[in-house]
């Protein structure tokens, strides 16, 4: 990998990825359907590897924020029936867009410290795969030898708990970006 | 669209790409296998990003110290320190201004720029947040406390005090208080009054009527000829009106062209409607007040209609040849 994509990536794994899970409680609030839920996140990160600078974007999460709301933005657009709720609702996104509150800065930390948590949680064999390569640093085919399974069987094992772990750290977050954005709801149901 | 492949499965082959990655390097031969696997859809490029960065994080399973929060959080902290010594010497200068005059209540003055929303506690406890282009005077009596409206539009929640009422004037309207909530909209030929909390009477300065009484959830425009002209108790709508004071604009069903003045209050680029035939198409959704263009798109994508941006101006829907 190259310096600058290293550096990208670094950037998404601790700027980024900590708020997709407010993004997508906000997605799924709009009733965005599911599966273009999951269709927008991957456009949305596919975005950012394209990104020349990092540097100067100060709020990450309001730049990933506004990046999923243009993407859908877009959708609408193209899309032959719109659902006019749906569309003004976008806009609701700019009122989230501007920097982490404390809470969620904190939460998102909490996260990382939880990395370990994320492994420990993997089913017995996937756990072993991880901890073997990602803590203990050995080789893939060693671990094969170790686990006393095929090479091909350790590579499934990695991808499925890859995933589970992008479904925990996608679904766990889920309450903090929410908080932000029921902001506004709070407000409304104090004055009622 | 027929076969498009589903999210889940290329997370998967993402994920499987950066496990073969780490097993065998990058090689030449790899990334141009990769490269082919990327091109066919874009989403794979996402996927294979978050992969990755899926990776990178795990890394902290072994050192455990996370130095982006950590730099992330420095800087919070010396920003917020900046911020509450800039408060600190607010609340020193107003410290100054109320040593020097207790007792006697001065008279302030407030105004607002386009677009600027203002909150300001006064000095009898009560706050007012003024809203866009507007102005008020303060004037605080030992009988009275006295606010002139003199343009625009300002909420009040007021302290209570039955010793001396609380008494809007905007133009030849007034709204009285003793301890409730409310806010006055000063326009050419009366005033709108909406109720938030308590009890407020209205009435025209000089007019025979008596003063109409205006409960929470209520809201009346009361015109220079003391006709009051009371909308039903609606309290959902005194709030959607009163969206501004959080910088926001809460449309459920106004017309594109009442929209689009509400806008104009706020923004020195004014939004323009080109095309009459939109003009009364109905609207709802939340925006904020400072972005004309946010509604713009909105509109484009919702009424299907072209929007040219200007340096001065918004024009929704294409002129009509002329």
């Amino acid at each position: 990998m190259t310096p600058d994509r290293q550096r990208i990536v670094n950037w998404v794994a601790t700027e980024i990825m900590p708020h997709e899970a407010g993004v997508r409680a906000w997605l799924r609030r709009s009733r965005v359907p599911p599966d273009e839920i999951d269709d927008l996140m991957q456009e949305a990160y596919a975005k950012l590897v394209g990104l020349k600078q990092i540097d100067q974007i100060q709020s990450p999460d309001g730049y990933f924020f506004q990046t999923v709301r243009n993407l859908l933005t877009d959708k609408l657009r193209r899309a032959k029936v719109v659902r006019i709720e749906a569309v003004m609702e976008i806009d609701a996104l700019s009122v989230c867009s501007d920097e982490p509150s404390p809470e969620q800065v904190a939460a998102a930390r909490r996260e990382l410290s939880r990395v370990q948590a994320l492994i420990r949680a993997l089913p017995d064999r996937c756990r072993r795969v991880f901890e073997l390569r990602k803590v203990e640093g050995v080789p893939q085919r060693e671990i094969a030898r170790r686990l006393g399974i095929s090479e091909s069987a350790v590579e499934n094992e990695a991808v499925k708990g890859m995933r589970l772990i992008m479904r925990a750290l996608q679904e766990q977050g889920a309450d903090l970006g929410g908080d932000r954005m029921r902001k506004k709801t709070n407000d409304r149901s104090r004055k009622g | 669209m027929t076969d498009r492949e589903k999210a889940e499965d290329i997370e998967a082959e993402a994920a499987r790409w950066v496990w073969r990655l780490d097993r065998d390097g990058h090689t030449p031969e790899q990334e141009a296998e990769l490269e082919a696997w990327l091109a066919r859809d874009e989403r794979r490029r996402g996927a294979f990003m978050k992969a990755e960065a899926v990776w990178t994080l795990l890394d902290r399973a072994r050192d455990t110290a996370p130095p982006a929060w950590q730099a992330a959080e420095a800087r919070r902290s010396k920003r917020e320190s900046r911020r509450a010594l800039l408060a600190g010497a607010g609340a020193a200068i107003a410290a100054t201004v109320v040593g020097g005059g207790v007792l006697i209540w001065r008279e302030d003055q407030f105004r607002t720029g386009v677009g600027e929303i203002r909150r300001a506690p006064l000095k009898d406890g009560s706050a007012v947040v003024i809203n866009t282009t507007s102005a008020i005077d303060v004037a605080f009596r030992q009988k009275q406390r006295t606010i002139r409206l003199k343009e625009g539009e300002a909420w009040f929640q007021v302290a209570h005090d039955v010793q001396r009422p609380f008494v809007v004037e905007a133009g030849a309207v007034r709204v009285r208080a003793v301890g409730t909530a409310f806010s006055v909209r000063r326009r050419a030929d009366g005033a709108d009054v909406l109720v938030t909390e308590g009890v407020v009477e209205a009435w025209v300065d000089g007019a025979a009527r008596a003063p109409t009484r205006l409960t929470a959830g209520q809201n009346a425009f009361i015109d220079n000829s003391a006709a009051v002209h009371e909308a039903v108790a609606a309290p959902a709508v005194v709030d959607r009106k009163l969206e501004w004071r959080y910088g926001r604009i809460d449309l459920a069903g106004e017309t594109l062209q009442e929209a689009v003045a509400d806008f104009n209050r706020y923004n020195a680029r004014k939004l323009v409607i080109a095309d009459p035939g939109i003009a009364d198409e109905r609207l709802y959704g939340v925006f904020n007040t400072d972005g004309p263009d946010a509604f713009a798109a909105a509109v484009r994508a919702s009424l299907g209609v072209e929007i040219e941006v200007r340096s001065s101006e918004i024009i929704l829907g294409r002129r009509r040849a002329s």
